[in-house]
C-alpha cells in the first residue's frame, strides 16, 4: 500500500472493526445466556410446580392443577406444554394444548433438570425442561415416603419466540452500532487523517513550486511539525546542494564562453581587417599565421576542458609503468627550454636520477608540461626553475618551483580552480586561460595523489605533487 | 582623428590598430591598465577603445578615474563580458557606448565614426561648408560637382577643421588629433599638409575655404 492516508485509515479502521466485533460477540453471548437462564428458571419453577401437584392415589396418579392461575396450558395462542410420563414409559397426563401430540421425552437422572431447545407443534421455538421426580403419596407426610416408589418424568415446554426476538433485536441492535460506528469513525478518521497530513501536502506544494531556473527558494517557510522538520531540513539542505552546483556550472559556462570570446574576437577581427582592401601575398600570409596560433591556442583550451570534463566523469583510463622521473621531467622541459633561454630563465632539474615511480607516464608528462609551461610564462625575467623529487615508503613527491611568484598566500588558495588568473599574468588570454594547474589537480586525484601549492618569502611558488607507491609485493 | 586603444590580447590589439589606422584614425594602443591611464589623462583623445579585465588597473576603474578627472574623451567598452547588469555598470559608469566580443570590425568602425561626430556635436554624416561636401562615412571630398581625391593623412586634416568648421584650430590641436603619441612626424608637418590640402580643395576665383588665423592656427568656412 503507497498511500500513507490509506495504511493510517486501513490499520485504523480495521483495528476498530475487529474490536467492535469481539465486544459484540461478548455482549450478545452474556445477554444470551442471561435472558436463557431467566426463561429456564421460570421454566424449571413451572415444572416443580408440577411435579409437586402430582400425587399416588394408590396406583393412580392425580394431577391437582389449577389452570385458572396457570392459564398458558389451556390457551390456544402460544400455550405452553406439560407431559407426564411413568417410569415405563407410558403417558401419565399432558396438558391440554397439546391434544393428543406428544412432548419428546428427555431422559436425566432423578432430581435433576434437563434443558432442551425444540420446535412446538406451530413451528416456533422453544424450550423444554425435564424433571425426574418422585410423587408425593397421598395422605403420607414427606418423610413417610417409600423410596421405591416409581418415579415420573415431567417435561414442560414453552414457546421461546419472545427471547429469540429479543435476542433477534440485540444481534441486529450491536450489528447497526457497529456498522455505524466504523462508518462515522472512517469518516471521522479520514478528516483526521487529511488534516493530520496537510502540513505533507503543503510541503508537496512547496516542492513542487521549485523551478529549476530559481533554486534559491526554500521549503517549509511555515512551521511544520516535527516530525517533518528533518525532510523539510534535509530537502532544503539538497536544494543548497544543488544550487551550489548549479552556479559553479553557471560560472564554469561564463567562463568558458568569456574565455572563447577573446580570442575568437582576434580571429574575426585580424580577419575583418585583412579583407577590408586588396593585400599582398606576404601580408595575408601573416594574418594567417596570426590566426593559426589563435586556433592552436583555442584548441589546448579545448582540450584541456575535455580532459577535465573526461577525469570529473572518471571517463580517463590509465596504465601502470615503471617511469624514470628525471628522465621524465628532461623531455617535458625540451619544449619550454627556448622560451626560457629567451627569457634568462635558469632551469635545474634536482629529481634523483635514480628515482622512479609506477604510474600513467602520459598523464605524468600531462602534468610536468603544465607546471613546467606555467613556470616559464610566470617567472622574473633572469629567474629560476627547479625541480626535485624524494620518496617514502608510501609515496612519491615531486615538487615544481619557480622563482617571481607575486601571489599572496589568500590567491594561493584559488589557483587550482578551473580559469583563475591573477590580474598581472592576465596578458595574452587564450594562451593561458587558467586551466594548467586545475587539470593538474584533477589529474593527480585520478592518479590516487594530491596536489598542494605554496608560496614562500621572496616569491618562490612551489607545486606539490605527492603519489602512492603501490606497496611491494 | 585620434583614438586609443586599451587591450591586453595581443592579436585583437594588433588587428584594431591596423584597422583603424587605415580607416584614417591615428591609434595609440596599450594593453596595460595602468599606462592606459596614463596615456588617456595626458591626451586629448576623441574616442578611447576600453576592455574591461586587463592587468594592471581593470577598465572599469580607469573610466572611473577618467570621469572623475573631468576626461571628456568618448569611451567605448568592448568586452567579451555580456551580461545586462555589465553593460549597466559600464555605461552608469561614464562609458559612451558597449560593444561585445566577438564583434564585426564594421560595427566597430561605425560606431567609433559616431562617437567621433558626437563629440564634435556632429549628428550628419554629410558635412557641407560652402559647396565643400564631405561624407565622413565613404571618406569622399567633393567640391561643387567635383570629387576630390585626397590621401588619408589629407582626409583626417580636412575632417578635423571640418567638425570644427567656423573655429579657430591650433597647430598644436590638430597635431594632438591627428598624429600618434610615438610619431616621429615635426610639428610644421601640419604647415606641409594644409598646403598640400589647400592645393587641392581651393579653387581660384572662388573665396579661400582655409584662412590662416596668423599665430593662433587656421580657420576651415568661416565668414568674414
Amino acid at each position: 500500500m503507497r498511500s500513507l492516508r490509506a495504511r493510517l485509515l486501513v490499520g485504523v479502521i480495521s483495528g476498530m472493526a475487529l474490536l467492535l466485533v469481539v465486544f459484540s460477540i461478548i455482549i450478545y453471548t452474556v445477554f444470551r445466556r442471561a435472558l436463557v437462564n431467566q426463561f429456564d428458571a421460570s421454566l424449571a419453577a413451572t415444572a416443580r410446580i408440577l411435579a409437586a401437584s402430582v400425587e399416588y392415589e394408590g396406583d393412580e396418579i392425580e394431577l391437582e392443577l389449577d389452570f385458572q392461575k396457570m392459564p398458558e396450558f389451556q390457551r390456544v395462542e402460544r400455550p405452553a406444554y406439560y407431559q407426564l410420563w411413568r417410569d415405563d414409559g407410558t403417558v401419565a397426563a399432558r396438558s391440554p394444548s397439546l391434544g393428543t401430540d406428544n412432548l419428546l421425552r428427555l431422559e436425566g437422572s432423578l432430581g435433576v433438570l434437563v434443558f432442551q431447545a425444540l420446535q412446538t407443534g406451530s413451528g416456533h421455538p422453544g424450550r423444554a425442561v425435564a424433571l425426574k421426580f418422585r410423587p408425593k403419596i397421598e395422605g403420607r407426610d414427606a418423610d413417610q415416603q417409600p423410596a421405591n416408589q416409581q418415579p415420573l418424568t415431567v417435561v414442560v415446554a414453552r414457546d421461546a419466540s419472545g427471547l429469540h426476538s429479543n435476542l433477534q433485536f440485540l444481534g441486529w441492535l450491536l450489528l447497526i452500532a457497529s456498522v455505524g460506528t466504523i462508518t462515522l469513525s472512517f469518516l471521522f478518521a479520514v478528516f483526521v487523517v487529511r488534516q493530520g497530513l496537510s502540513p505533507l501536502d503543503s510541503i508537496a506544494t512547496e516542492i513542487a513550486s521549485v523551478r529549476e531556473d530559481d533554486l534559491t527558494t526554500r521549503i517549509g517557510t511555515t512551521s511544520v511539525p516535527e516530525e517533518i522538520l528533518p525532510i523539510k531540513n534535509r530537502l532544503n539542505d539538497l536544494l543548497s546542494r544543488l544550487e551550489d552546483a548549479f552556479k559553479r556550472e553557471r560560472r564554469f559556462t561564463a567562463d568558458v564562453t568569456h574565455e572563447l570570446r577573446t580570442p575568437l574576437a582576434g580571429i574575426r577581427s585580424s580577419i575583418e581587417v585583412a579583407l577590408t582592401r586588396a593585400r599582398d601575398t606576404t601580408e595575408y600570409r601573416v594574418v594567417l599565421s596570426e590566426c593559426l596560433a589563435i586556433v592552436e591556442n583555442m584548441q589546448t583550451m579545448v582540450n584541456n576542458l575535455l580532459m577535465i570534463a573526461r577525469l570529473d566523469a572518471c571517463q580517463v583510463t590509465f596504465r601502470q609503468e615503471q617511469t624514470r622521473l628525471e628522465k621524465l621531467v628532461n623531455s617535458c622541459w625540451r619544449c619550454f627550454s627556448d622560451k626560457a633561454l629567451e627569457r634568462g630563465i635558469i632551469f635545474e632539474n634536482r629529481v634523483p636520477a635514480e628515482m622512479t615511480c609506477e604510474s600513467d607516464p602520459d598523464s605524468l608528462s600531462m602534468v610536468l608540461s603544465n607546471l613546467l609551461d606555467n613556470a616559464v610564462e610566470y617567472t622574473n625575467e633572469g629567474g629560476q626553475i627547479w625541480t626535485t623529487g624524494g620518496q617514502a615508503d608510501d609515496c612519491v613527491e615531486i615538487t615544481v618551483a619557480n622563482t617571481g611568484c607575486q601571489l599572496t598566500s589568500e590567491e594561493i588558495s584559488q589557483v587550482l580552480e578551473c580559469f583563475w588568473r591573477h590580474d598581472s599574468s592576465r596578458t595574452d588570454t587564450g594562451a593561458h586561460c587558467g586551466l594548467g594547474l586545475a587539470l593538474v589537480q584533477r589529474l593527480i586525484r585520478a592518479l590516487g595523489g594530491c596536489t598542494t601549492v605554496e608560496v614562500q618569502n621572496g616569491g618562490v611558488f612551489t607545486v606539490r605533487l605527492v603519489l602512492p607507491r603501490p606497496a611491494k609485493s | 582623428m585620434r583614438l586609443l586603444i586599451i587591450e591586453d590580447y595581443r592579436p585583437l590589439q594588433k588587428s584594431l590598430a591596423k584597422g583603424l589606422r587605415e580607416a584614417g584614425f591615428a591609434v595609440d594602443i596599450t594593453g596595460n591598465g595602468e599606462e592606459g591611464l596614463w596615456y588617456a589623462m595626458g591626451n586629448d583623445y576623441d574616442v578611447i577603445i576600453l576592455d574591461l579585465m586587463l592587468p594592471g588597473i581593470g577598465g572599469l576603474k580607469i573610466l572611473k578615474q577618467l570621469r572623475a578627472k573631468g576626461r571628456q574623451s568618448h569611451v567605448l567598452i568592448l568586452t567579451a563580458k555580456d551580461t545586462l547588469e555589465d553593460r549597466i555598470t559600464g555605461l552608469d559608469l561614464g562609458a559612451d557606448d558597449y560593444l561585445v566580443k566577438p564583434f564585426a570590425f564594421e560595427e566597430l568602425l561605425a560606431r567609433v565614426r559616431a562617437l567621433v561626430r558626437r563629440s564634435y556635436q556632429e549628428k550628419s554624416p554629410l558635412i557641407q561648408i560652402k559647396d565643400l561636401r564631405i561624407d565622413l562615412t565613404t571618406q569622399r571630398v567633393w567640391r561643387g560637382r567635383e570629387e576630390l581625391h585626397l590621401t588619408p593623412r589629407e582626409y583626417a586634416l580636412l575632417e578635423y577643421l571640418a567638425m570644427r568648421a567656423g573655429q579657430t584650430v591650433s597647430r598644436a590641436e590638430i597635431w594632438e588629433h591627428l598624429y600618434e603619441f610615438n610619431s616621429l612626424a615635426s610639428s610644421n608637418v601640419v604647415d606641409v599638409y594644409i598646403g598640400y590640402l589647400r592645393r587641392k580643395i581651393e579653387r581660384p576665383g572662388k573665396p579661400a575655404l582655409i584662412r590662416t588665423v596668423r599665430g593662433r592656427g587656421y580657420i576651415l568656412g568661416a565668414q568674414p
